[in-house]
């Protein structure tokens, strides 16, 4: 009886102690960062660009980065990133591309640029898009006088309007481009509701072999 | 200090998940009643601790409090790494589950060791003696646990010395930084709690 006492009595005093300690703890979250990297890439031009951060937004610096073919594995490229974590490299083989990185202290983490990507910024389009896109394409209208000899407009021709219309998308595209390179960053960041949740879930755990014990403690007395 | 998954080979993954468990066994075993809310209280705190981040150059490294956890526990240090480590791995995917065994034994195993080393003093030891021991028991922790991550990654190829140094270097801060904390913890809990230092049996 007095044994059990002290027992509840000490592990009442252990979890008001622990409870503080917890407080304590949270203190620093707002401090929290981590340690874990991201790599994130996309192909644009013929080229492949790709950022490499680590949880907390500071750059991989001179970083390794390997590229592979995904679909056989073989070893495409290799090459270091730069002061801003920037990596840009020509596309060496119309597949789809694993870029894996190497941060320093066996830190490591891929990306997939997916086929239809790669395809696309090398130019390479879909035959089947290709020759739909010509049958659709009609003879420049309005070329010369249209109703009784009036010209309506100068002849631009195809490739001039898909450059414009391209440029004018790639720069309504951009800040939308940053702003998911930005969600992607902070979505890798743990959040105080994770934080929180852990600590409630290693309490619990203990909290369960707390019980086990109690109760085999209860059954050998 | 967490191994990223699909960096290690397989035998140094099976080795660490056969050390892990064998600590584990034992410190479940030494576990008492008593002793599981500490338990639970220094998980989180290690739960917590690599969240803060201590940038270092090119790198950025974090607090591990592997060293108090040690001096503490003793071997309890395997389970109550071992669990903050799978939620780590889960919730905010540090490390990864297929190299859990090698993590864990590498941040669990300086602390047991850091206990055998430092228990006596920290214990026993007068005001300064226990105050340099708690330091001592901080950066040591923090020390070992940058040595085994080096030597699991000589394993990949990497030259040991080039990554050793690299480490233990990036880690250099963070040994000063624990040393100051642990140190803190043992004059705290000398004054506030002696009883949790109390020499065991």
């Amino acid at each position: 009886m007095s044994l059990e006492y002290r027992v509840q009595d000490s592990g009442f005093r252990h979890l008001i102690f622990c409870l503080l300690f917890t407080v304590y703890c949270l203190l620093f979250v707002s401090l929290a960062h981590a340690h874990k990297v991201n790599i994130y890439a996309y192909a644009e031009d013929g080229m492949v660009h790709s950022e490499s951060y680590f949880v907390d937004g500071t750059k991989c610096k001179n970083s390794v980065i390997e590229v592979f073919d995904e679909r056989d594995g073989t070893k495409l490229h290799e090459g270091k990133t730069d002061e801003e974590g920037k990596f840009l490299f020509k596309i060496p083989k119309a597949t789809s591309l694993k870029l894996v990185l190497h941060a320093s202290m066996g830190h490591q983490a891929e990306f997939i640029v997916g086929e239809d990507e790669v395809r696309e910024a090398m130019g390479i389009e879909d035959q089947k898009q290709k020759s739909e896109l010509k049958s659709q394409r009609p003879n420049p209208p309005f070329t010369k006088g249209g109703c009784g000899g009036i010209t309506i407009g100068p002849y631009i021709p195809n490739t001039e309007i898909e450059a414009i219309v391209e440029s004018v998308i790639d720069r309504k595209l951009k800040p939308m481009e940053n702003m998911l390179v930005k969600s992607q960053e902070s979505s890798g960041k743990p959040r105080i509701t994770e934080i929180i949740g852990g600590i409630g879930y290693i309490i619990g755990i203990l909290g369960i072999l707390a019980y086990f014990k109690a109760k085999r403690g209860i059954k050998t007395n | 200090m967490h191994i990223s998954e699909g960096v290690l080979s397989a035998p140094v993954l099976a080795t660490g998940v056969l050390l892990t468990v064998a600590g584990t066994a034992l410190g479940l075993k030494k576990m008492t009643y008593e002793k599981i809310p500490e338990v639970a209280v220094l998980s989180s705190a290690f739960f917590v601790a690599s969240l803060i981040h201590v940038p270092v150059g090119p790198s950025s490294v974090h607090l591990v409090l592997n060293g108090l956890l040690g001096i503490l526990l003793g071997w309890m240090t395997f389970p109550s790494i071992l669990i903050a480590l799978s939620l780590q791995a889960l919730l905010f995917q540090f490390g990864g589950f297929t190299s859990l065994g090698v993590n864990t034994f590498n941040m669990a195993a300086p602390g047991v060791i850091t206990y055998y080393l430092l228990n006596i003093p920290v214990r026993k030891g007068n005001y300064l003696i226990g105050t340099l021991s708690g330091f001592a028991a901080g950066a040591t922790g923090v020390g070992l646990g940058a040595i085994l991550v080096a030597l699991s990654l000589v394993t990949t190829g990497e030259a040991f010395l080039n990554v050793a140094r690299l480490v233990v270097v990036a880690h250099l801060p963070v040994m000063l930084i624990e040393g100051i904390i642990t140190a803190f913890c043992v004059i705290f809990l000398r004054k506030v709690k002696p009883e949790i230092l109390e020499v065991r049996r």
